[in-house]
């Protein structure tokens, strides 16, 4: 490969690494405070507009939500400063089995990290 | 003239980290509405370097052919005068508008394109998310017949580049409104924040590069509402920020519907993203047509 090319590829990468360091210095992420009942029903109402889900968990750390709606689950978790949105069936997530206070429901692209209260599964909310 | 003197992108680079950081200090203290999430900005950024990697390898192909067109040209349009420089502006400004309104409405182009939106944030460096299958999805193709018309590839070439460098400033939400006749006739932050957005409303909208009249013309234009802000990033954001699923993620997806039911591949290959044979996936027809049913909205309305 050419030496410049390389000299050049190898100060991007440097420079890459210098601003994402800066960002995190400055720290101007979007404030993502535990989400309690209000805010978690916004969400679900922002991320399925279509659903009436009636009944609602909020895991332990404030970081995901789940939610029934019939025979559909509403997942939502955070991923950074902001949330991922995604419907599977019930049954995927009534199956779930905690360990150390985590479910992690298997995803299309994800298996995202709920924190689960004394190991419960599933929650009194869908009891 | 074929090969470009100089890449305006090139010599903006410089620029366009000083305005990052600017926006990230305007952000931190205060003075400008800017959020940069850690990972989001080293993925955004990571892609832009990638993006350019990617270019080098298949810019040989791309160069080749263009000159080869140039060969069998129509006309010899020079490259120093200026009315060709208006025409290759307004005509490349054209294509521009179509590649872009392609690469959102065809499944094919936007597996390439989705990249760029696949932020939840709407910055600076959401700018530089670029693809990094451009080459291979072939949209390069559309500007083509620019050459064939008898503009010189390097004439070309200069023209998309100030365009990618007149649309990196426009990823902000730093810049609420710019003056009333700037917004009538170019693509302005306000603009591409509703191109960036995955509100029903807004979906397919505002695919300008430089001039938002062609949107206006040809029926894409909706214009930012302040009761409804923009939520950035795709209808189905990304469960993680694994690069490679990043770049990769629409063009496995094809590949598993075709492989699934190989007589739709058609369907699958060049129908609107989320076209299924069955209709049970939504696309953004049907998104906008529940978000209409939701707020009873009049679709005649140029607002909506």
């Amino acid at each position: 490969m050419d030496k410049a090319l390389l000299i050049q590829l190898g100060g991007s990468a440097a420079g890459i690494a210098v601003l994402v360091g800066f960002t995190a210095w400055m720290g101007v992420a979007r404030p993502t405070p535990p989400l309690d009942a209000e805010s978690a029903r916004a969400l679900l109402a922002l991320e399925f507009p279509d659903q009436r889900p009636d009944r609602v968990w909020i895991s332990a750390d404030g970081a995901a939500v789940i939610a029934r709606d019939g025979d559909a689950a509403l997942v939502l978790y955070r991923r950074g400063d902001g949330y991922v949105a995604r419907d599977l069936p019930w049954s995927a997530i009534a199956s779930l089995k905690p360990i150390n206070g985590r479910v992690r429901p298997r995803l299309s692209d994800a298996r995202p990290v709920l924190a689960v209260k004394d190991d419960v599964w599933p929650p009194r909310e869908f009891a | 003239m074929l090969k470009a003197p100089f890449d305006p992108v090139q010599l903006a680079i410089p620029f366009f980290i000083l305005a990052i950081v600017l926006e990230i200090l305007l952000g931190r203290f205060g003075k400008a509405r800017a959020h940069y999430e850690v990972r989001d900005t080293a993925t955004s950024l990571t892609m832009g370097l990638g993006s350019t990697i990617a270019g080098a390898l298949f810019g040989g192909v791309i160069f080749a052919t263009t000159v080869w067109v140039y060969q069998h040209r129509l006309f010899t349009i020079p490259m120093n005068a200026v009315w060709a420089w208006i025409a290759v502006f307004l005509l490349e400004d054209l294509t521009y508008y179509w590649f872009h309104r392609l690469a959102h409405e065809r499944r094919v182009w936007w597996a390439s394109h989705v990249n760029h939106h696949t932020s939840t944030h709407y910055n600076l460096s959401t700018a530089l998310r670029q693809t990094w299958t451009g080459g291979v999805a072939g949209t390069w193709l559309l500007w083509l017949p620019l050459s064939f018309l008898g503009f010189p590839p390097a004439m070309v070439a200069i023209q998309k580049g100030i365009s990618l460098v007149y649309q990196f400033w426009i990823h902000t939400e730093a810049i609420k409104r710019m003056p009333g006749w700037f917004e009538a006739v170019f693509n302005t932050p306000s603009h591409h924040r509703v191109h960036h957005a995955r509100n029903a409303r807004y979906l397919d909208a505002n695919y300008a590069g430089i001039l938002i009249i062609w949107d206006r013309m040809f029926g894409t234009f909706i214009p930012e509402v302040d009761e409804e802000p923009c939520r950035y990033g795709t209808v189905k954001n990304l469960g993680n920020f694994n690069l490679l699923h990043n770049v990769f993620h629409e063009w496995i997806g094809i590949a598993k519907d075709v492989a699934g039911s190989p007589r739709h591949a058609l369907g699958y290959i060049f129908g609107p993203p989320g076209w299924s044979p069955d209709g049970s996936r939504d696309t953004s027809h049907t998104l906008k047509a529940k978000w209409r049913a939701r707020v009873g909205a009049d679709s005649t309305d140029q607002r909506i």
